[in-house]
């Protein structure tokens, strides 16, 4: 659904939006680290924001999917954790002869602990070419990206829309969650992957190296993040991104005009994917683990929580959301423990009911109500809006 | 009672002299089996005390596994009285201060009295034990194993007859045959029948081998299977064709037969799975199907309906507090201690109160959220997900974030056996009343005039309007009729799963892939998809001996039908273009 075109007039100036990007860009860049490498901002914090970002790549996936292309797909979670875990399965092989088992000298070949633990004595086939980070790190695109097209082409051919694939998008996180929760799927079962030492020579939990580490991963998820903002501020401007809103807006009147709707919705929801899944590739070193409730089918829906709340359908509006809810969280997981999901949930039904076009519209409603001219074609709330799911 | 210390023994030295001249029991009416062991106690000749013994094999009393245990540690002892008579007893525990115990006879299990009635102690130092060697103990151990068969209890006889079967000793074969003749239970009998087969496999002849495993294969009962399995390979290794054969035949009858219990309990689990699947997604079925309200806090009803039982429960039995979180507003409610068959009737009551109570929840829910969101049902998707986290994190702080107990009521709680297929009372139960509930959905639908309203309005709202329907009233009936059938399944879920804050998450993906297998708008639909999920789901199991594995299946195989059939099974067929 679109957000009424009078509340974005104000995101919409180019000017302000390039100015934001670029003094994020800028702050998080530049600025961040080096107060970080003289001890003026925590490790824990650069840490923290590090994590953020990652999440506000996941943000802009589900936004690409949602607010750009109206398909709610409930299964981005599960791109995220596939690649991280990919990139998780090269940490894994980093850690080699440091693991608990292998320093008892229990594990003479350097398996990861969790397949000593299980009685595996030799490594599975599957895990040999992860000891390199090239393959690790094409596989990040691979696997997720391959999952979503066949996954996409099933559903997308079928005529799959609505409510139904996000029923069926969240059935596929479902099963594939409950697939890795098992221990003889050789992926780590209940605890995933933890424990890492290496990425790339680079020290990951030492104290006097270790840090440089994170920063230069948070960097990296900075400069990433933008990356991904150009390329989808690229795209919006492209003959694509235009038919792909008319998607959006009415899926079979551009497909009477003789649109193939489901190539395209194919190809957005594979970048969607891999966009994901690099965030959670990033993801993994930094928060120093991941496990299959990471690919929940609740995490995709706290995904969607994000965009809804930053505001859909724009490119600032996820990471907004994505970055202010998770650090809500932080303070509220430790401030009021029992009443955080109360929150979540609250914030989650005021958004819906009050302000669907999200954080971002709030400038625009105040300039609308401080001019005091109440457009007619503004309608204040989306109900008004062309539906394209059913009534 | 002065007369018995005198004639008793004097009946029993008589009794000893015609036995030692004719050598065998030359007793006319039936002997006590104490009057037999006394007999065998004052019995000189070690090879006659055996037989003696022998003969109580297949006998009931418990007294024999009382004396028996006594004679073997040594607490037996031969009084004789001041007139000479031998009087076997039994001396109790318990010394006093001379060194003297109470002393039982064996004869009739009464204290030993004196000439004047009074009780009598004796001294164990000043006697000898009644002797025993290993031949002997042998002997009344076969007595004891086989005392079982005689009990009058029938699942001790069981066991006994199941034990003397496995143990294939030919000895016992006898007993048992005694016994096949006086049994009445048929159960008793067929475990009989089975036993002196499993005997006869022992049997050097082939023809009473062979005989016997035809009777086996007749009784096809599986734990016999190990036995003629062992039996067929000794038979091979031995060359004898024809007992492999038979064997072979009576281990494919037990296959065939396992076969047949295991298909038809997998269906059974399958129904009963699928009647839960069933309860959970009509709701579902309802709110998503026919309103088009994509209700993610469906779950959060199922869990309203289970604490709504628990609740009943605790009333029911001793009362419970509680208090509400945030606003600190401590409840207290009063039990009615009740016990017996008033307090397992809590089920009864819970069932209403657990429909009322989710449908009042789901009416709230519907009058404060949903009602604006009709015409966006994805965003009816999200903002129904934050009413789930608020719901479920309240029932936490409410309730405790454990898992909380509900008891199976006595009459959910038993089973039936009927062809080695267990029918679990509750599961019965859970099919018959999915049925009910299904017939009291479709009477509700068809056949009142609020049915009529609810299938107008969810047809076309904005028509229904304007022919003069309160659509608003009747949208807020139908969700809470959807949310009560929710709240039912939540009352069901108790006698089968866990009660805990989150448990209504385990059922939101597979209810809703149910309704959209059924075809969104089509409760017959949801019924087919229902059974069907759940028949697949456990026969998965079964193959796959992994329940998680098949689970996955499953669902990929959900992926894959809505290719075929996209709008699902049963589909409003319409004209409309979205």
């Amino acid at each position: 659904m679109s957000s009424p075109t009078a509340e974005r007039s104000f995101i919409r100036s180019r000017h302000v939006e390039f100015a934001a990007i670029a003094v994020g860009l800028v702050l998080l860049t530049v600025i961040f680290p080096v107060l970080n490498a003289h001890g003026l901002l925590s490790d824990y914090r650069i840490n923290l924001w590090g994590k953020y970002l990652c999440y506000a790549l996941l943000a802009i996936s589900v936004d690409l999917l949602w607010g750009y292309t109206g398909l709610l797909s409930l299964g981005q979670a599960l791109f995220f954790s596939l690649g991280g875990y990919m990139l998780g399965m090269y940490l894994m092989l980093q850690i080699g002869m440091l693991g608990s088992y292998a320093k008892a000298g229990q594990n003479p070949t350097g398996l990861p602990d969790f397949m000593v633990f299980l009685g595996h004595t030799f490594l599975p086939p599957f895990w040999r070419p992860f000891h390199s980070f090239g393959f690790a790190a094409l596989m990040v695109f691979v696997v997720p990206g391959l999952l979503a097209l066949i996954f996409g082409f099933l559903a997308f051919r079928s005529r799959i829309k609505g409510v139904y694939f996000s029923i069926l998008t969240q059935a596929l996180t479902y099963g594939a969650a409950l697939m890795f929760f098992r221990n003889d799927f050789t992926m780590g079962g209940n605890n995933g992957f933890t424990d890492f030492k290496f990425i790339l020579g680079h020290s990951l939990v030492e104290p006097d190296t270790g840090p440089a580490t994170m920063r230069g991963l948070f960097v990296a998820s900075a400069v990433l993040l933008f990356v991904v903002v150009l390329f989808c501020h690229w795209l919006n401007g492209t003959k694509f991104g235009l038919v792909r809103q008319a998607i959006r807006d009415g899926e079979n009147r551009v497909l009477f005009s003789g649109y193939a709707t489901a190539h395209f919705k194919l190809f957005v929801f594979v970048i969607a994917a891999c966009i994901a899944a690099v965030g959670g590739a990033l993801f993994v070193p930094q928060a120093g683990i991941i496990n299959p409730d990471q690919m929940t089918p609740i995490k995709s829906i706290e995904a969607v929580v994000w965009v809804a709340v930053g505001g859909r359908g724009t490119l600032v509006g996820p990471i907004i959301g994505a970055i202010g809810i998770n650090a809500l969280r932080s303070w509220a997981t430790q401030a009021y423990p029992d009443s955080w999901l109360i929150i979540l949930g609250a914030l989650f039904l005021i958004v819906v009911l009050f302000l669907p076009g999200g954080i971002v519209s709030l400038p625009g409603k105040i300039t609308t109500w401080w001019r005091g001219r109440p457009k007619a074609a503004a309608p204040a709330d989306s109900a008004a809006a062309p539906s394209p799911e059913r009534s | 009672m002065a007369r018995k210390p005198f004639l008793r023994p004097l009946f029993c030295r008589i009794l000893l002299a015609v036995g030692l001249l004719a050598g065998v029991r030359a007793v006319a009416a039936p002997e006590t089996p104490r009057a037999t062991i006394v007999r065998a106690i004052l019995t000189a000749d070690d090879t006659q005390k055996r037989e003696i013994i022998g003969s109580l094999a297949g006998e009931g009393d418990e007294a024999i596994r009382d004396l028996f245990t006594a004679w073997r540690q040594d607490n037996l002892f031969v009084y004789t009285a001041p007139d000479g008579v031998k009087i076997p007893v039994q001396l109790l525990d318990g010394k006093d201060a001379n060194g003297a115990q109470t002393a039982i006879r064996v004869d009739n299990g009464e204290a030993l009295q004196d000439a004047v009635g009074q009780p009598l102690r004796l001294v164990a130092k000043k006697m000898t034990a009644v002797e025993h060697d290993a031949r002997l103990r042998r002997a009344m151990k076969t007595v004891v194993d086989l005392l079982d068969l005689g009990s009058p209890v029938l699942t001790k006889r069981l066991r006994a007859i199941q034990t003397i079967g496995f143990g294939q000793k030919a000895e016992n074969l006898p007993v048992l045959q005694a016994r096949s003749r006086v049994e009445t239970d048929a159960k008793a009998k067929d475990e009989l029948q089975e036993a002196i087969a499993l005997i006869q496999l022992v049997d050097p002849d082939d023809a009473v081998k062979i005989k016997a495993l035809a009777e086996l294969r007749d009784l096809h009962n599986s734990s016999s299977y190990d036995v003629i399995n062992r039996l067929k390979a000794k038979a091979v290794s031995e060359a004898r064709p024809a007992v492999a054969g038979a064997a072979t035949a009576a281990l494919a009858a037990i296959d065939r037969h396992r076969a047949m219990v295991k298909f038809y309990g997998t269906i059974f689990r399958g129904v009963s799975a699928g009647s839960i699947l069933l309860v959970v997604a009509l709701g579902l079925a309802i709110t998503f199907g026919l309103m088009g309200v994509i209700n993610m806090a469906h779950g959060e009803m199922i869990t309203v309906g289970a604490y709504a039982t628990y609740i009943t429960q605790n009333v029911f039995g001793d009362g419970m507090n509680f208090t509400l979180p945030f606003i600190k507003f401590a409840v207290h409610l009063p039990g009615l201690h009740l016990t017996g068959w008033a307090y397992q009737l809590y089920f009864v009551a819970a069932i209403p109160i657990g429909f009322l109570s989710a449908a009042l929840v789901g009416v709230g829910l519907e009058r404060s959220v949903i009602r604006f969101l009709y015409r966006r049902p994805l965003e009816s998707l999200l903002a129904t997900f934050g009413v789930s986290l608020i719901l479920q994190q309240m029932f936490k702080l409410t309730f405790g974030s454990n898992n909380v107990n509900v008891d199976s009521p006595s009459y959910l709680s038993s089973n039936w056996t009927v062809f080695d297929i267990t029918f679990d009372w509750n599961r019965v139960f859970v099919i018959g009343f999915a049925a009910m509930i299904v017939l009291g959905v479709w009477l509700v639908l068809t056949k009142t005039p609020l049915g009529l309203l609810i299938r107008c309005v969810m047809q076309n709202r904005t028509m229904a309007a304007c022919m003069g329907v309160r659509t608003e009233r009747v949208n807020m009936l139908t969700f809470g009729l959807g949310s009560g059938l929710a709240g039912l399944a939540g009352v069901f879920v108790t006698q089968l799963g866990t009660v805990g804050p989150s448990m209504g998450q385990e059922y939101i993906v597979d209810s809703f892939m149910t309704v959209v297998v059924g075809g969104v708008g089509s409760i017959f639909g949801t019924v087919v998809s229902a059974l069907g999920i759940g028949l697949a789901d456990q026969s998965l199991q079964q193959i796959l001996l992994n329940p998680v594995l098949g689970k996955i299946l499953v669902l990929l195989t959900i992926i894959l039908f809505l290719q075929w059939r996209p709008t699902g099974l049963f589909s409003a067929r319409s004209r409309s273009l979205d």
